[in-house]
């Protein structure tokens, strides 16, 4: 299959001298921008290969001049000086990084890793929207497929019709969004959730139910999700739908928060008030957002370890001669109930009432997306919140992957869960993770087949940093064995050096927006995936909404557009109304 | 050899070398030149009024510019040589009106204008050693010339030279050389200097002749410049005896001023390598009478022109060259003068005005103003851009011969040749 040069965009020159890293093009010497992506046509040995370059830095050259101030000087002395023609005449020199190329092995396109150089003179292609899309779409197929869509490919200034994905498989080996404020972290956010959406209206579609479902439990900081930014969010969404495709991929609730009367009319329809049991908390989830001195962790424990679930009532109650008789340093107790004490204000921890717990897990366990509105918590309970569901539903999800059956996993649930909570739902549970059944004999399902679940941990360094991390912290377990149970973390932070080095190396996906600072912008280059050394010059022009995809699977560094959300919901809302009445855009499930 | 170039006694070798040139030379000739000086200062030179930057011309006008290049020893098949010749053609317009001076024709219109892509590149095959190099020659500028009827061709020598009323090949029964008239019905009877085609006459005589042929090219086609500047002088060898060019290209020059003139285009050609003594001088005469950083030229009169030639270049007998009047000019303080030539013939009926000096001098003026404002390309300023843009286009690098050469050996693998057999046999030996 020969590959039509002219899909590949405007022929703009040809290679002069070049190596991995640096690349002279002689060509018309229009604009080009740094982050513009070239591609080289070469056909050495009859061998067909599109190699992709990334301009990282650019120099503008006058054809054999070697001294240029020399003309600059006559430009200044001789003032009715001019140069003729002085466009054909100009030369680019760009600077930047072979990304590497595509070649079709077996008629299927696959890339590699830039090990060889292009032809001395090939030609060189600058991608052109509405010409080269559907080319580089099929060309860098390796590099962009999956079913989350984040953006379209940038190319420089300009953006491609082809969007770039991430796979589902991937989510349990957690994403990192990095980027300073007003870098579009939260659009992108809303952008993702629509993804998720709109992959679960997919599955949900599909006649075969072979795609797992995606759910999210996703902080919402500012309340900004469901309303939106501007014109649109999540309940647009959600209004789009007929009532058939949300009963099926919203169910009847998507929205958590904290004052249920103080929510939009249209949104309360779909919103739960939050509230966790104290019984539901386990020392480790304290641990994981505070931190406390050894002697507070001994004596919670031992608590625990006598009262279980009534460990926070106890100790609140608990006076000083109990301290002493627990055999507890004196001022350990006092010091441990000034910490609790948030618990005691918290209008969400409460010691009764009904707990949001089982609706969460419901929602994880049925592939359902959940945005939770935490503007009127404060950080810590936004924390511990977080902390709680996390480590519940890895728990549900850990005890059932030790288990051979039904009958296993619930000696498994009782022991690592909180009762109370597993009481309420071991049934659901075993309706959920029984493979066909739901006796005590009935084999466990692969865990692959469940929902992705994925967490946001917003202000991730308040909670992913060395200090806590060092700990007991439910995250460090999550980083790490995450993958095993289908279960990753969403890390969004405006830091990437203040991040504990255990979450950052677990992680395999980064989407790096705009960045505050050169230290930033250096952490976020080590931190990558793919080598990405060298695109300094690009973090500091690159424009909000802009990002860089990083993927420990993939070869390629990912330029992408991130799209407003309200432009991709006025794109697909269409989608949302009953089967059948649209085409659905391919590239969009 | 560099032991001993490095050495003392090298350089008294050079130093006396030197001495005695600037002893016998300029001795003799700064005695010529004393009295040349008055009739230069106040005659022959004069300053040039440059134009406004910014000015917006009543026309703007198109200047053409052809140049080439070759070597001589591209290959070599036993005792064959390939030549190789490169031509190129920079169309550019004055533009004054839409600010972007002197820009160029685009390569794609160009080529379609000319019929021919650009640069120009072609190889001749020439053998020094057979009896028929003067065969193989012509063959290979007939085959370069686009003008095939030679008749036609040689005629405009004779009409320049003798005058108008020689204006058709049979004109030529009634003149002297009647009895060259066999000779003059094909390209070989032109090559009158057979026994002297050396390889390097061979290459120049290919070059001229494909540069010439660009030029025509460009003078039939619509593109329809004011002037065409060529590399070089409008020179003419004539044979000494026959008293006619002694190569065809003398009689393809002529034809293009007679077709320039035909069609309103200035043909005028210009060199940096002159052979013009005293030009430093001239230069400084300059200096001193207009000032530093004036913009100047300066007639170099003929023998027929009024007050005849200069003593400076009395015993040259190319200076002026026949049927042409050139000029030296400076543009720029930086540069060295260069020399114009422009068509005799042309020159008589469009800037000389007999009896009339000051109108003669008016012309001139503005015929300079002209040349000057398209020589301000900041890259090469002082000299005509076309012409700097033509060389960089037709030139050919030493990394462009060897690619070439490479292509060569390859095609000549393919062909089952011996690939040695185009190398040096010095190779051979390592040497
Ligand atoms: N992809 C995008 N394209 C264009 N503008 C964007 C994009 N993402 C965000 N913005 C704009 O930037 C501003 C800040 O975006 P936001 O998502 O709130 O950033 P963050 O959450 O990182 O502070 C908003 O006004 C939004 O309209
Ligand atoms: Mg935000």
């Amino acid at each position: 299959m020969k590959l039509d040069k002219n899909a590949l965009g405007t022929p703009y020159g040809r290679v002069g001298v070049g190596n991995q890293t640096n690349l002279e093009i002689i060509g018309n010497n229009s604009d080009v921008s740094v982050g513009e992506i070239f591609m080289i046509y070469s056909s050495r040995d009859g061998h067909e290969r599109v190699f992709f370059f990334r301009v990282l830095g650019l120099q503008n050259y006058l054809r054999r001049v070697d001294d240029v101030s020399e003309i600059a000087g006559t430009l200044m002395v001789e003032g009715e000086s001019y140069l003729s023609g002085i466009e054909r005449n100009m030369l680019l020199s760009l600077d930047g990084r072979m990304l590497g190329y595509a070649e079709q092995e077996r008629g299927k396109w696959v890339f590699r890793s830039p090990r060889r150089l292009p032809d001395h003179l090939a030609f060189v292609y600058r991608p052109l929207p509405g010409t080269s899309d559907e080319t580089v779409n099929l060309m860098l197929s390796s590099q962009i497929d999956g079913e989350v869509f984040v953006g379209d490919l940038q190319v420089g200034e300009a953006t491609l019709d082809v969007p770039v994905m991430i796979p589902a498989e991937f989510l349990p080996m957690h994403v990192g969004i990095f980027g300073s404020t007003g870098a579009g972290k939260s659009n992108l956010m809303m952008v993702l959730i629509k993804s998720f959406i709109d992959h679960n209206l997919g599955a949900s579609q599909s006649k075969v139910d072979s795609k797992p479902r995606m759910s999210a439990f996703c902080i919402d900081p500012h309340d900004e999700f469901a309303k939106g930014v501007d014109d649109h969010g999540i309940q647009s969404v959600v209004d789009a739908m007929d009532q058939q495709t949300r009963s099926d991929v919203i169910g009847d609730f998507y929205y958590l928060t904290t004052h249920l009367r103080a929510t939009p009319r249209e949104v309360k329809r779909y919103a739960r008030e939050i509230n966790v049991l104290w019984n539901e908390i386990q020392p480790r989830d304290l641990y994981s957002i505070m931190e406390f001195t050894p002697q507070g962790q001994l004596l919670i424990d031992s608590v625990y370890s006598r009262v279980h679930e009534g460990w926070i009532d106890h100790l609140l109650k608990m006076d000083e001669d109990s301290e002493a008789k627990a055999g507890a340093q004196k001022g350990t107790l006092r010091a441990v109930q000034r910490r609790l004490r948030f618990l005691e204000r918290s209008s969400i921890f409460n010691d009764s009432g009904t707990s949001i717990l089982d609706d969460v897990f419901e929602a994880a366990e049925t592939g359902r997306i959940l945005v939770v509105n935490t503007s009127l918590m404060s950080d810590r309970e936004q924390f511990l919140l977080t902390t709680v569901v996390a480590r519940t539903l890895f728990d549900l999800r850990r005890a059932a992957k030790s288990s051979g059956n039904l009958g296993d996993f619930e000696r498994q649930g009782e022991m690592r869960l909180p009762r109370p909570f597993f009481q309420r739902v071991k049934n659901k549970a075993r309706a959920y993770y029984g493979k066909g059944g739901t006796t005590n004999q009935t084999e466990i399902r692969d865990l692959k087949m469940l929902p992705v679940i994925q967490i946001t941990v917003e202000e991730a360094p308040s909670i992913l940093n060395p200090e806590l991390m060092r700990g007991r912290s439910v995250f460090k377990d999550i980083s790490r064995q995450g993958r095993k149970f289908n279960i990753g973390l969403l890390v969004v932070s405006q830091q990437v050096s203040v991040l504990d080095n255990v979450i950052l190396s677990q992680m395999n996906t980064e989407i790096n927006l705009r960045l505050g600072n050169e230290k930033e912008i250096k952490a976020c280059i080590e931190n990558a995936s793919v080598n990405i050394a060298g695109f300094e010059g690009e973090f500091r022009v690159m424009a909000r909404g802009e990002a860089l995809l990083t993927a420990s699977y993939r070869e390629l560094p990912l330029p992408v557009k991130i799209p407003l959300f309200d432009t991709v919901f006025e794109r697909d809302k269409s989608l949302y109304k009953a089967k059948g009445t649209k085409k659905k855009e391919t590239h969009h499930l | 050899m560099l032991e001993k170039i490095l050495t003392d006694r090298f350089r008294k070798l050079v130093r006396a070398v030197l001495t005695d040139v600037r002893n016998q030379q300029d001795l003799r000739d700064e005695k010529e030149f004393a009295k040349d000086e008055e009739r230069i200062k106040n005659e022959l030179l004069d300053d040039i009024v440059p134009c406004p930057a910014n000015e917006v011309l009543d026309e703007d006008f198109t200047v053409a510019a052809v140049d080439g290049s070759g070597t001589e020893n591209f290959g070599i098949l036993d005792d064959v040589r390939l030549h190789l010749v490169s031509t190129s053609v920079v169309v550019l317009q004055s533009n004054t009106r839409r600010g972007t001076l002197f820009e160029p024709m685009d390569r794609a219109q160009l080529e379609s204008e000319l019929n021919q892509e650009q640069p120009h590149l072609d190889m001749h095959w020439h053998s020094g050693v057979r009896n028929d190099a003067r065969d193989k020659l012509a063959a290979s500028l007939s085959d370069i010339y686009p003008n095939k009827s030679v008749t036609d061709l040689i005629v405009h020598f004779f009409q320049d030279y003798l005058g108008p009323h020689v204006s058709s090949f049979s004109d030529i029964d009634s003149t002297d050389y009647a009895k060259h008239k066999s000779k003059l019905e094909s390209i070989q009877g032109l090559i009158s200097r057979a026994g002297f085609l050396t390889n390097t006459a061979v290459h120049d005589e290919l070059r001229r002749v494909s540069e010439y042929a660009a030029a025509r090219t460009v003078l039939i086609s619509e593109i329809r410049p004011k002037y065409i500047l060529l590399d070089g002088a409008l020179s003419v060898f004539m044979h000494f005896v026959l008293k006619y060019p002694s190569m065809p290209s003398g009689f393809m020059l002529r034809e293009l001023c007679s077709l320039s003139r035909e069609r309103n285009v200035i043909l005028c050609a210009v060199s940096k390598n002159h052979t013009i003594p005293f030009a430093h001088r001239i230069a400084k005469m300059a200096e001193e009478k207009f000032g530093t950083g004036s913009k100047w030229f300066c007639l170099l009169p003929s023998q027929k022109d009024p007050g005849g030639g200069l003593h400076i270049y009395s015993d040259r007998t190319y200076i002026p060259p026949r049927l042409a009047v050139p000029y030296l000019f400076s543009f720029s303080e930086d540069n060295r003068p260069s020399r114009i030539d422009f068509d005799r013939v042309w020159w008589k009926k469009n800037i000389f005005v007999r009896d009339d000096p000051a109108k003669t001098r008016e012309k001139e003026k503005a015929l300079f103003q002209e040349i000057e404002f398209m020589s301000r390309d900041a890259r090469w300023y002082g000299y005509p851009v076309a012409l700097a843009l033509a060389h960089e286009e037709c030139k050919l690098s030493y990394e462009d011969l060897r690619m070439a050469r490479e292509v060569f050996a390859d095609v000549l693998h393919e062909l089952g040749a011996d690939v040695r057999r185009s190398t040096p046999m010095r190779e051979d030996y390592g040497l």
